[in-house]
C-alpha cells in the first residue's frame, strides 16, 4: 500500500471531538492495516468517528449497515439475474447478455475494494449478523480479495481501505474475529468532554445554558430503571430545542423545570419515569 | 521486549495471543510508539479485545511499569472495600466515623490515598469476616460500608484530568465496571436470548425465487414468469411464566422480568404470566395473581411452536405438586394435581424449558425439583444455563 497514504495522520474533524487516546489507536490501526473494532454504548460516537476520519483524510466513506438477515455475498457483490433474464428474453438493452460480468454489481465491500482511491469502510453494527457472517467477512478483509463465482474472477483490493467496525453488543464477538482487529471501547463522555462536544456543535452557546443543560442531562442519566438512557445525540437535540424556544430561560433548569423531556426520553415508560422524577423534585 | 509483561497479562487471565503480541512488536518496530502513554494505548488496543479485561490490564500495567502492588484475590477484595469505604465517607462522614469509632476531624486531615491505606489497615485488623452483622464491615451487612456501598463508577477523587500519565490513567481503573465478575445483568441476558429466533416467511411477496423463476419460465416456453416469495422474518412466539410467589424468588423477579421486556424488540410476540410455586389450572397475567387469570385450556390452543419458558425455584412441599387439591390458594383447587398440569404443558409445547435460580448442585436435595426435572428440561438461571436453554429451545 502506498506510503503516501500511510503517512496521513488522523487528527480530528470539524464536527467531532476526538480524545487523544482514540486518535492514537486510529493511527496505529491504520499503520498496521488492521480493522479497528469499536464498542461502547449507543451515543458515544462510534459511527461518527468513521465519518470524521473520512472527512479528515479526505477519503470517500463507504458505509455497510449490517442487517440480521444479511449474507456475506450481499456485502461483496450481487449477480443481477433478473435483468439478465429480461435482457435475454427481449434483447433490447445495450448490455451483452452472454457477458455475465455486465450483470455483476458491487456490494459495499466490493465498492471499497474496487474504488480508485483509498476509502474508509465503515461496517456498522456488526453484532446484528450471525457469527458465521462475521468470521467470513474478516477472512475477506484479511485477504483483501474475494472471488466472484459466476465469472470465476478474483477481485483484489486496489488499495487497502481503512476499516472501522462498530458493535453495540455487550457480549464478545468470536475469538478469530477479535484476533484480527484492534479493539477500543469508547466510554461515555464525562462532563468535561461533553462541554467540548457541545462547544463544537454550538460554538456561540450561552455558557449558562450550557452548564445548566449539561448538569441537568447528567442528572437525568442517573435515573435508574430507565431503558434507554439519553445519549449525546439526545443532549444536542435537546439544547437545540431549548435554544429554539423564545420563552425559555436557563434559570428554569436550575429550578428543576425541564421542558421538552420527550427529546431526551423516547420510550414512553422512560418518559413517564423522568416526568415523575422531575415533578417529584420540584415539590421537594 | 515486554515479554514479561505479556506473560503477566496471560497469567492474570487475559486471553492474549502470540499473534497479537507479534502485531504489537510490529507496531513498535514501525516507530509508532514513542512514549509510555503510547505504549499503554497501543498494547491495549492490540492485545486486549474486550472491555471486560480493561480493568485487569490497567492493574497489570500499573504493576509492571510502576511497581504498583499487584493485588492478589484477597487484596482485591480489601481494595474494593476500602474504596467503598472512602465513597461512603465522602458522602456521610459522620456516620462512618461513628461506626469505626474514630474522630471525623482526624479523617478530614488525610488525603484520599492516606484514607484508603487507613481503611485497608482497618480491614486487615479485622480478625474474621462478618457477613450480615450490623456494625462491622463485610458483605451484606447493614453497615453503610461494604459491598452494597460499592459504587461501580469508580473513584475519581481530586478530579484528575487533562494530561495524565499513562500509569496514572491505569491506576485510575476506569474500566472497573466492565469487569468479568458480576451478577447476571439485564444486558447479558438480552445477549444470550438474541439467538432465540424462528425464521418464517411473512409479509409481502417481494423476494425473487430464482430457481422457481427459471423453472416456470422454461415451462412457459421461454416466456418470462417471475416468481416471488415472502421474505424470511423472525416470528418467534415466547411465553414466559414466572414464579413470583415465594420469597426465594424475590431477588430474581426484576431481572427476569426486565430481561424479557428488554428482549421484547427481539421477539415480536411475547406473553408473560405469573404463578406461585407451581402451575395449577390457571396462570395469571397480573403479577398479583388476582385479576386476570389465563386458563390452561386456552394456552393449550396456542401454536405448539411457542417457546415456553418457566422461571421458578421449583421448591415446595411435595403435596403441592402431587395432590389433587395441592394448591395453597383455595380458589385454585381444581381437582387436577399440578404435576398433571405440568405434563400437559410439556406435551403441548415441545420447546419448553424450566430456568431455576437455585444452583444446579443443590437440585438433588429437593424432591420437587427432581420431579419437575423429569417433566421439563431444567437449566440454571445463569448466563451459561441460559445459553444452554436457548440452545435447547432452538433444537429441532
Amino acid at each position: 500500500m502506498g506510503d503516501d497514504n500511510s503517512a496521513k495522520q488522523f487528527a480530528g474533524a470539524t464536527r467531532y471531538v476526538l480524545d487523544q487516546e482514540l486518535a492514537k489507536i486510529v493511527n496505529i490501526s491504520m499503520a498496521l492495516e488492521m480493522p479497528l473494532l469499536l464498542k461502547g454504548e449507543p451515543g458515544t460516537g462510534k459511527t461518527m468517528l468513521a465519518h470524521a476520519i473520512a472527512e479528515n483524510l479526505k477519503m470517500p466513506l463507504i458505509v455497510l449497515n449490517v442487517k440480521s438477515s444479511m449474507k456475506l455475498i450481499d456485502a461483496l457483490y450481487q449477480y443481477d439475474t433478473l435483468t439478465r433474464l429480461n435482457d435475454s428474453r427481449f434483447g433490447d438493452s445495450s448490455r451483452n447478455v452472454s457477458n455475465i460480468e455486465e450483470y455483476i454489481k458491487m456490494g459495499k465491500i466490493g465498492q471499497a475494494f474496487t474504488a480508485e482511491q483509498r476509502t474508509v469502510l465503515l461496517i456498522d453494527e456488526i453484532d446484528k449478523a450471525d457469527t458465521d457472517f462475521q468470521d467470513d467477512m474478516l477472512d475477506v478483509l484479511d485477504q483483501m480479495e474475494f472471488d466472484i463465482i459466476e465469472i470465476d474472477k478474483t477481485i483484489a483490493a486496489k488499495s487497502r481501505p481503512v476499516i472501522i467496525i462498530t458493535s453495540n453488543a455487550k457480549k464478545d464477538l468470536s475469538d478469530p474475529f477479535l484476533g484480527r482487529c484492534n479493539f477500543h471501547h469508547i466510554a461515555f463522555p464525562d462532563a468535561d468532554m461533553m462541554r467540548r462536544i457541545i462547544g463544537v456543535h454550538f460554538p456561540d452557546l450561552d455558557s449558562e445554558l450550557m452548564e445548566r443543560a449539561i448538569s441537568a442531562f447528567y442528572q437525568m442519566r442517573k435515573l435508574d430503571a430507565v431503558e434507554k438512557k439519553p445519549a449525546t445525540r439526545e443532549l444536542i437535540n435537546w439544547i437545540r430545542a431549548l435554544k429554539a424556544d423564545p420563552d425559555f430561560k436557563p434559570k428554569q433548569l436550575a429550578k428543576g423545570e425541564l421542558p421538552y423531556l420527550g427529546v431526551l426520553f423516547k420510550k414512553s415508560q422512560d418518559y413517564a419515569r423522568a416526568q415523575h422524577a422531575v415533578n417529584g423534585r420540584r415539590i421537594n | 521486549m515486554f515479554i514479561k509483561f505479556f506473560y503477566k497479562l496471560k497469567e492474570v487471565g487475559i486471553p492474549v495471543s502470540p499473534t497479537a503480541f507479534l502485531t504489537l512488536q510490529k507496531a513498535l518496530g514501525k516507530g509508532l510508539v514513542v512514549t509510555l502513554q503510547d505504549f499503554y494505548t497501543a498494547s491495549r488496543a492490540i492485545l486486549v479485545k474486550s472491555e471486560r479485561y480493561f480493568d485487569l490490564y490497567d492493574q497489570v500495567f500499573a504493576h509492571h511499569f510502576r511497581g504498583a502492588e499487584m493485588p492478589d484475590v484477597e487484596g482485591l477484595e480489601l481494595d474494593e472495600l476500602a474504596r467503598a469505604m472512602l465513597e461512603a465517607w465522602l458522602q456521610k462522614p459522620e456516620e462512618l466515623s461513628e461506626l469505626l469509632g474514630i474522630d471525623e476531624s482526624a479523617l478530614n486531615k488525610m488525603t484520599p490515598e492516606e484514607l484508603i491505606e487507613y481503611f485497608k489497615q482497618r480491614l486487615k485488623d479485622q480478625d474474621e469476616q462478618h457477613h450480615g452483622g450490623a456494625k462491622w464491615i463485610g458483605t451484606g451487612g447493614y453497615s453503610p460500608v461494604g459491598h452494597s456501598g460499592y459504587h461501580p463508577g469508580g473513584m475519581r477523587v481530586g478530579g484528575v484530568s487533562g494530561s495524565k500519565s499513562a500509569v496514572k490513567v491505569a491506576m485510575d481503573r476506569r474500566y472497573k465496571d466492565y469487569s468479568l465478575h458480576g451478577p447476571l445483568t439485564q444486558a447479558m441476558i438480552g445477549e444470550a436470548l438474541k439467538r432465540l429466533r424462528n425464521m418464517v416467511p411473512v409479509g409481502p411477496k417481494d423476494e425473487v425465487n430464482i430457481d422457481e423463476t427459471i423453472y416456470q419460465t422454461m415451462k412457459n416456453g421461454g416466456e418470462i414468469e417471475i416468481i416471488f416469495d415472502r421474505r424470511l422474518k423472525d416470528r418467534l412466539k415466547v411465553i414466559l411464566a414466572i414464579d413470583n410467589g415465594g420469597w426465594s424468588m424475590d431477588p430474581y423477579i426484576p431481572v427476569v422480568q426486565t430481561l424479557f421486556d428488554y428482549a421484547a424488540d427481539q421477539f415480536k410476540d411475547i406473553k408473560t404470566y405469573f404463578f406461585h410455586n407451581t402451575i395449577y389450572s390457571n396462570l395469571w397475567a397480573d403479577p398479583a395473581r388476582y385479576k386476570k387469570p389465563k386458563r390452561l385450556d386456552e394456552l393449550v390452543r396456542l401454536d405448539p411452536q411457542t417457546r415456553f419458558v418457566i422461571v421458578g425455584d421449583a421448591s415446595m412441599a411435595p403435596y403441592e405438586l402431587m395432590a389433587s387439591d395441592g394448591s395453597i390458594h383455595i380458589e385454585e383447587r381444581s381437582g387436577l394435581p399440578s404435576i398433571e398440569c405440568l405434563n400437559l404443558l410439556a406435551k403441548t409445547f415441545p420447546h419448553a424449558v424450566w430456568l431455576n435460580p437455585v444452583p444446579a448442585s443443590m437440585w438433588g436435595y429437593t424432591r420437587t425439583i427432581s420431579a419437575i426435572r423429569e417433566i421439563f428440561p431444567m437449566f440454571e438461571l445463569t448466563i451459561d444455563g441460559l445459553e444452554q436453554a436457548v440452545m435447547h429451545m432452538m433444537a429441532k
